[in-house]
Formats: C-alpha cells, structure tokens, sequence
C-alpha cells in the first residue's frame, strides 16, 4: 500500500478488482434540506471489462462518477461514506495531490455535452497535448505531435490540418472525439463515459460507441458507460447496474438482464422501449414521477410506482439480493419479477 | 481579419469629421465674446478685438473656419493662443504627463482590480470576498474628488508619506496616488465585474473537464478559468481609457498636475477655443482608437467571434 501510495500511477501488481466503489454515500446539503443522492452504491470494473451504468436523471449514477473522478462540488456536495478503491488503495484517502494525478492517468472522463465541456478559446490540439504538457512534462512540439497522432487514432478526418482549430469549428460527434482522444491520452486504465452519445446524432452516436469498443480492446482498459439510453447498452456493455433513487436496484450480465429482469424498474424500462412489433399499440410507461431526492418514499424507493408492491414495500429496505453468482435485485418479491407474473 | 481591420479605420474618418465639426461648431457658438474681457478692468477698444477675430478666423463663416482647422490638424500646424503662445508647445507639454497618469491608472485598475475580483469570486462569501465587496462598494459610491481631497488630505497633509501636489517633472512616484484617485471607480467596477465573470465560469463544464484532466489547481485556475473570465473585463478597461483621460480633468486639478485636464481647464474658463478645440479633437480620437483596438483583442481572445 505504500508503495501504491508514492507511486499512485504505476500500474501494481494488485490482484482484485482494478476499481471497486463500495457503499458510496453522497449527499448534497441545499437550502430544502439535505438530498441524498447516492445511497449505498456499490460495482466493481475490471480491466477490459465494460459496466454500464443505468438509471433516470437524479438517480445518482452521473454523482458517483463525479465522486470517483473527484469532481464533485464541495460543498454542496458531501461524501458520508463509503470507499472507493482504485487498485487496492481508497482513493477517497488520498491526498488532492495524490488525487490529481491519478485524474486523467489512471482514471479519466469523458463527458456528454463535448461543447461546454471544451474550453471554447484554446485550440483542440492544445488542448489534447496538455495532457502530456502537464503530467509527463513534454515539450510543446512533442506534445503537438502526439496530439495530432490522437487525433487520428479517434478517426478525426485531416487531423494535422485541423489540430490547430477551435472546439466551435468541429462537428458535434467530431468534438466527442476530441473529448475521447483528450481522456485516453495518457492510456487510462479507467475510463467514464457520462452520456458519451446523448447530445448525438443517432448514426453518431452508433460510431462514438464504435470507437469506444475498438478503443477499450486495443488498450485493455476498464470502461463505466453511464446512460439513460438502454439501447447503447446491449450491444457494448458486459454488466449492467440499474440505478434507482441512489442505489443500484439490479446488478446482472448484460444478456441475464435483458432476457429476463428481476426487478420491477428494469422490467418497466424494457417495457417501455417502442417495438416495431407492437406498432398502433400505446406504448408502455412507468407511472408516476422519478423520486424527490428531498424526500425519499420510505422503504423501497420504487414502491409508489411499482406494479408489484405489497405493504412491507413501504416499510422495508430491500437489500441487494443475490440471485445467482453475479446477479442481484433489489426488490423483496423479485422471485415474482423473475417469473414475470403481473 | 486585416479587412475588418482596414473596414474599421475608414469608418473613423466620417465619425472623426462629424465629431469635430460638432465640437468646432459648439464652442464658437457658445455665448460672450472671448476677446471682450481681455484688457484688465476696462472693455477692449474695438481696433484690438477685430484684430484678434481677424488673426482667428472668427470673421469667416463656420465652414471655411472648419476647413482651415482641418487643414492645420493635417499639417499639424496648430498655431498660437489668445495669448500668443504655441499651441503645440504648450500641448506638447501636458500630453505626455496626462498620458502616463492614464496609462498608470489603467495599470492599477487591471492589476489591483483584477487580482481583487479572482479572489473574491474563488472564495464567494469568505472574508476577502465580504473586505472587497464592501471596500468596492464604497469607492463606487463616493466621487472622485472625494477621494481625491480626502487621500490629498490623509496621505499628504496628516501622514506625509506623499507630498500634496505633484511637481513638473510627474514622476512615476510622484502620480501613484493621483492615479489611484483616477483609476478608483473603474478599479471598483473591474473587481466587481471580473468577480461575476470568475463565479459565473467557475461552475463551467470545460473548467469540470480541466480538473477531471489532472491539471493542478493553479493552472486550472490560471489558465482555464481566467482566459475565459478575462474577456469581458478588458474589453471593459479598453473602452474606458478614453473616459480615463477626460476624466483626469478634476484629478490633475486636485494635485495640481500639469497635464491636459489642467490645460483644458483654464482654457474653458479663459474661452481659450484654440487649446480646446485641439484637446476635445484629440480625446475623441483617443476614445475611437482604443474602442478599435479593443473590438480587435476580443476577436483575439475570443476565437468564436470572426471578423468577415
């Protein structure tokens, strides 16, 4: 662990998973009272490995990436417990020095909306050789260099005449794949991707996710999909975590989940997906509105939405229950949900 | 960009002959007559007043008065005062002096208004930001000749550290106080306005993505958060130069500066037109030019705006 400590990039000899967010609470204090974003969320990635990681706006899923990237606002923001491990070491520990350098080497981000989230008066080639500016000290011709190789590695069209242009001088998708190219310079073993395709076009976003995949098996790393979208999901994602008013209300392999739900959240929100099959019919809508993270329903969160509810539903927490190996749900009767009786 | 540029300057020659027409046209339309009360106690005899009108040009109709004004603003010709005594010269003199108070000022305003707002808008409601925001508000509040006598009063009079007024020579030294007095309100303004532009952009997602980079904190901050936040406030500091200079006027006469807020003064109240017009002349041009050259460092600083 000291070893780690001095050297928080070198890549170790640690044997479990190569990040592990385990029972992560997070809460933001506003003027309303205090919300509790993110209850008790625990995944873990591996090295190759892709987790998406599912959920409404509020349910906490973009926070936990925030609060692993260390990027969270604090305050308003506040960790209350919880650990989140990177090779072995809780990073939430560390120092913001020792913080800083693990951001963009170890673990880095990309974000949904490319735009705002490129500083609009520096050049993107700039921009990209920063990375080896600041964190391996390169020259600025050398840095350039590897900027416009990035450039091409994420299929940037002209990339050596381009290099030099500004963020509002590139096409939406083009932009996210500076974004991209930004966070794999220093070859991560972590990547987050909050919504990499939600501000895309639906072509695009197929080639972002592309790109993505072909990236992530060239280099081995490690990538958290964050999304609303189930769709981008299936094709790319080895394990799903579905979130639900901060907490992880289903843990399953992407083909378990899909083919067969155990949680009545999830079953809703496949439900809900058009089908070309079911045309002229209305389509399926969860009913009622996302939780108020101010006031959280007691018991289950879902419970005043949830088809399936009994008494005990408003009273009692559900656990993360195992139902195989590598599956959970966190529903008292997802025995029920499973079945597919409603 | 060199088109827009050279678009820009040509635009200058119709505001710069509209603007000093106005200016010769006003001040020979103002009341009294300026050789009237030139003898002493008694009224001039008429032989010397038609003389000077001649000498003047103030027997000529306005137009062809404002022609021989331009033809000697081109050849730099400016002739003499009432009192017979080279305009150039005596211009050549104060301009110099009031241009190094200006450019002084705009130094403090950048410097201390600037460095005020960043760390008032990275600690919002912490002590430096409550000390600047009362402290802003303040100066913002009072006139300048306030703050003039009263920093004239406290720093020279009561504290000697400075001496009262200034000597010819305006040393650097010797305007640091004045200039401060000058520079107070735009100062105030600059701290408040780069404070808001600093919040504002301090939430901002590229600022998000220079942290999530592994940048340290100085140069997220020095770098990413104030090359944006910076925009708004030079652009502010470049169009008030021009005002700046005007306004030295009630500066230089509370420290008895020689410059041409001092010179333009005694020749309004002495209806001395052939220093006032020049000077007016000049403090528009002033005022054109650094309102270019500021349209220009946006284009610069701003690669989203473009000049085509």
């Amino acid at each position: 662990m000291v070893e780690v400590l001095s050297e928080p990039t070198g890549r170790g000899s640690y044997s479990g998973a190569l990040l592990e967010v385990e029972n992560l609470q997070v809460e933001f204090h506003t003027r309303q009272g205090v919300a509790k974003a993110v209850n008790g969320v625990t995944y873990s990635v591996n090295p190759g490995e892709t987790l998406a990681v599912l959920g409404e706006s509020g349910s906490g899923k973009s926070v936990t990436a925030q609060t692993i990237m260390g990027i969270l606002d604090m305050p308003p923001g506040k960790i209350t417990g919880g650990e989140i491990r990177f090779r072995g070491v809780d990073i939430l520990k560390l120092s913001e020095e020792q913080r800083r350098r693990i951001r963009g080497e170890g673990i880095s981000m990309v974000f949904q909306d490319a735009l705002s989230a490129l500083n609009p008066v520096f050049p993107v080639g700039w921009q990209i050789a920063e990375m080896f500016r600041i964190h391996r000290g390169a020259s600025r011709s050398d840095a350039k260099k590897k900027a416009v190789e990035l450039m091409d590695r994420v299929r940037i069209p002209g990339a050596k005449d381009r290099v030099n242009d500004f963020p509002h001088q590139f096409s939406g998708g083009m932009r996210q794949r500076i974004m991209i190219a930004m966070a794999i310079a220093l070859d991560p073993e972590i990547l987050i991707a909050d919504e990499p395709t939600t501000a895309l076009d639906v072509t695009v976003q197929a080639q972002i996710m592309g790109l993505l995949a072909d990236l992530q098996r060239d280099s081995n790393m490690g990538l958290i999909l964050i999304t609303h979208d189930l769709g981008v999901v299936a094709d790319v994602a080895d394990k799903i975590a579905v979130m639900y008013g901060g907490r992880i209300v289903e843990t399953a392999p992407v083909h378990d989940l899909y083919a067969n739900p155990a949680h009545p959240y999830t079953r809703g929100l496949l439900e809900s997906i058009p089908r070309v099959d079911l045309k002229g019919q209305e389509l399926y809508a969860i009913k009622g509105m996302p939780p108020n993270l101010l006031e959280m329903p007691s018991g289950c969160a879902f419970h005043p939405r949830c088809p399936y509810r009994r008494e005990d539903c408003a009273t009692a927490i559900p656990p993360l229950y195992p139902i195989s190996g590598n599956r959970g749900s966190a529903c008292h009767y997802w025995r029920e949900v499973v079945d597919g009786s409603r | 960009m060199g088109r827009y540029t050279i678009r820009r300057l040509l635009q200058l020659i119709p505001v710069l002959l509209g603007t000093t027409f106005l200016i010769n046209y006003m001040v020979w339309q103002l009341p009294g007559d300026p050789f009237a009360g030139r003898c002493g106690q008694r009224p001039c005899p008429d032989s010397y007043v038609s003389a000077m009108r001649a000498q003047f040009g103030l027997d000529q109709p306005i137009l062809v008065q404002y022609w021989q004004f331009l033809k000697n603003m081109l050849t730099g010709n400016l002739g003499v005062d009432f009192n017979q005594v080279p305009v150039a010269a005596q211009l050549g003199d104060a301009w110099p002096i009031t241009i190094r108070l200006a450019l002084l000022a705009v130094a403090i305003e950048a410097v201390i208004g600037i460095s005020a707002g960043v760390l008032s808008g990275l600690k919002r409601g912490g002590f430096i930001d409550n000390v600047v925001t009362i402290s802003t508000l303040f100066l913002l509040s009072l006139p300048v000749f306030v703050t003039g006598f009263l920093l004239q009063w406290l720093l020279g009079v009561q504290l000697q550290v400075i001496t009262p007024t200034v000597s010819d020579e305006a040393t650097i030294t010797e305007l640091l106080v004045p200039a401060f007095v000058l520079a107070s309100l735009n100062m105030a303004f600059t701290a408040r306005l780069t404070r808001t532009s600093i919040v504002e952009n301090r939430r901002s997602d590229y600022v998000r993505t220079a942290i999530a980079k592994g940048l340290t904190n100085r140069r997220v901050v020095g770098v990413h958060l104030l090359r944006n936040s910076l925009i708004p406030v030079l652009t502010f500091l470049g169009t008030e130069v021009g005002s700046l200079m005007s306004g030295a006027i009630i500066t230089e006469g509370i420290f008895n500066i020689h410059g041409i807020g001092g010179l333009l003064y005694r020749a309004i109240t002495g209806q001395d037109y052939t220093i006032v017009v020049p000077i007016a002349s000049l403090l528009v041009l002033v005022y054109l030019v650094s309102n270019l050259l500021v349209d220009l460092l946006y284009g610069v600083l701003d690669p989203r705006i473009r000049y085509e």
